[in-house]
């Protein structure tokens, strides 16, 4: 491990820390254990990357923190709140955000119910879903061109911005996002960076898992490493720019995976 | 003659139709929303039905009478059976498994209970409306000479295809056009999303739990106004039907459902009339099987993502 990169430290009530993960053991149905001890600071107005190899628990981490998964051991906290096993739906309410890797659209609803349905939390309040609903529209103006058109009908990066724009509808303080450029041409996926970066300067926290570790290395402010389920290493962006330590740690996965 | 007869089942077949469609839709509803298998849907039709048999011999009432507190009742009772019944099944490793058993349970309790309460013979319902039977056509010498025909229908049976075509009209806007009905389709089509839209997906399961089960009850009273008697033991034939019409319309489409309900219906009582009793019910499970194999995802060919 090159020497830049540290474990992170225990300083739990460090401000500007939003999200964050400590000692999370959490396994599948009870026994299929797949993480073993995760540490995650989310910092305020960054966007926070995680990488790792295939099977590292990174989607798991997340879906850990938003709640589809109970820790069996550990803390998971938001904004200073104990937040283990709170159910996803009341996670929405607390301002965090989340687009999962699978497809997350109702493909048979048009554009704009898919957007409704974003608007659940507040759906009572019509002016609001409506100045919700204008905003993203401003923000993304083919999604107002083809409002009335069957979400499963359009393409996969236009799906991906829809999903990014029923999560956002929500004017979250945090959006987690994974994967969010699997399976999308590279020119959309440019697209969708630029759009992920712009993400802070609106006030939105992000914390990004990509396989693309070229990529999440290039927009992310601070980066955790994960493997077989627990942290392995986390540092600013700087300290991972290097294509040498880059280099290190991927040959450091190969290396795990051959043992 | 066959022509007053093919009428006569045709308009069988259209209200018992609209009865199978009414079942489809909510076990439609029920199986897509919840991923319960529910093998007890006949007797929770029955329930219905027996209900209405309770207030008539109890109370005088004429069965449509039943309709709304068996809809209040039965919403109530489905919406908490859901919390004992199905919340601790999405901790197995195979919950549609599991819900066929368990709501294969439920079946032979509530057939118990029925059998208790009402004993096993087959009652009937005795009620009618002035005038019991309506003319709906004359066919003219159809006997021969001097001889007409009519198309007779009983009010009873025009009465329950009045209700029923209201609820279909009212389940599909509630489906299509309410924000929670399309948060119900939108559970069909991906339930683990509903989740990280902020719906409580508890809460929105217990709703579609409670709304099957009052389309299914009210749907027993009906069915006691069109066949008028009541059997403790029929419950299995009604479950049969219900999965036979999604499997026609395709699964987790409310609205495929109702078209298979209405086909299935007329086809099963034009054939009565038309062909040699096994061969009629024979005809509707032959449709059956060519649907599965040559449109796997419903007669409306709308394949739905899971």
């Amino acid at each position: 491990m090159t020497p830049s990169l540290s474990r992170p430290t225990l300083a739990t009530e460090s401000p500007g820390i939003v999200l964050e993960m400590q000692a999370v053991h959490a396994a599948y149905h009870g026994d299929i254990s797949v993480l073993n001890g995760v540490d995650l600071k989310i910092r305020k107005g960054l966007i926070t990357g995680v990488i790792g190899p295939n099977g590292a628990g990174k989607s798991t981490a997340l879906k850990t923190m938003y709640g589809f998964l109970k820790p069996s051991h550990g803390e998971v906290r938001l904004k200073g709140q104990r937040v283990n096993g709170v159910a996803p739906s009341k996670m929405v309410a607390q301002g965090l955000a989340f687009v999962p890797q699978n497809r997350s659209l109702f493909n048979d609803l048009t554009v704009e119910d898919n957007l409704r349905l974003g608007c659940w939390t507040f759906r009572k309040d019509t002016g609001r879903v409506q100045a919700a609903l204008e905003r993203v529209y401003e923000q993304f103006p083919i999604l107002r061109q083809r409002h009335r058109q069957r979400a499963g009908t359009m393409s996969g990066g236009q799906q991906r911005f829809l999903e990014l724009a029923r999560a956002l509808v929500l004017e979250p303080e945090i959006i987690m996002l994974d994967e969010p450029t699997a399976m999308i041409a590279p020119k959309v996926s440019r697209e969708l960076y630029e759009f992920i970066q712009e993400l802070p300067s609106h006030g939105i926290t992000v914390v990004l898992v990509d396989q693309n570790v070229r990529q999440c290395v290039a927009v992310s402010d601070h980066l955790y490493v994960l493997d077989l389920g627990a942290t392995r290493a986390d540092g600013s962006a700087d300290a991972f720019g290097s294509d040498e330590a880059l280099r290190t740690m991927i040959q450091e996965w190969l290396d795990y995976q051959i043992d | 003659m066959n022509e007053v007869l093919l009428l006569q089942g045709l308009v069988g077949g259209i209200v018992f139709g609209a009865i199978y469609a009414l079942i489809g839709a909510s076990l439609n509803v029920m199986v897509g929303v919840l991923r319960v298998i529910n093998f007890a849907h006949g007797e929770f039709i029955l329930a219905g039905s027996f209900f209405a048999y309770a207030m008539l011999m109890g109370l005088g009432l004429n069965p449509l009478y039943a309709v709304a507190p068996v809809a209040v009742l039965f919403f109530l009772a489905g919406y908490g059976a859901y919390f004992v019944l199905i919340p601790r099944l999405q901790r197995s490793d195979e919950p549609e498994t599991s819900s066929f058993l368990l709501m294969f349970g439920v079946s032979l309790m509530m057939i118990a209970v029925l059998t208790w309460i009402f004993e096993a013979d087959i009652r009937p319902v005795n009620f009618s409306f002035d005038p019991i039977n309506v003319t709906l056509l004359v066919v003219e010498d159809a006997y021969g000479p001097g001889r007409d025909g009519r198309v007779i229908v009983p009010t009873a049976r025009i009465v329950a295809l009045a209700v029923n075509a209201l609820m279909i009209i009212a389940l599909t806007w509630f489906l299509y056009r309410t924000l929670t009905g399309k948060a119900m389709r939108a559970a069909i089509m991906n339930r683990d999303a509903v989740q990280i839209v902020g719906i409580d997906v508890h809460h929105l399961s217990a709703t579609a739990f409670g709304l099957a089960t009052a389309i299914a009850g009210v749907t027993g009273v009906l069915l006691a106004m069109v066949v008028p008697s009541v059997d403790p033991n029929g419950g299995p034939p009604l479950a049969l039907v219900g999965f036979v019409v999604i499997v026609l319309g395709g699964l987790g489409h409310p609205v495929g459902a109702l078209l298979a309900g209405v086909l299935f219906g007329v086809v099963e009582q034009v054939a009565t009339v038309m062909l040699p009793q096994a061969a009629a019910q024979m005809l509707g499970f032959v449709i059956l099987i060519a649907v599965i194999f040559f449109r796997p995802s419903g007669i409306l060919g709308l394949a739905v993502s899971r």
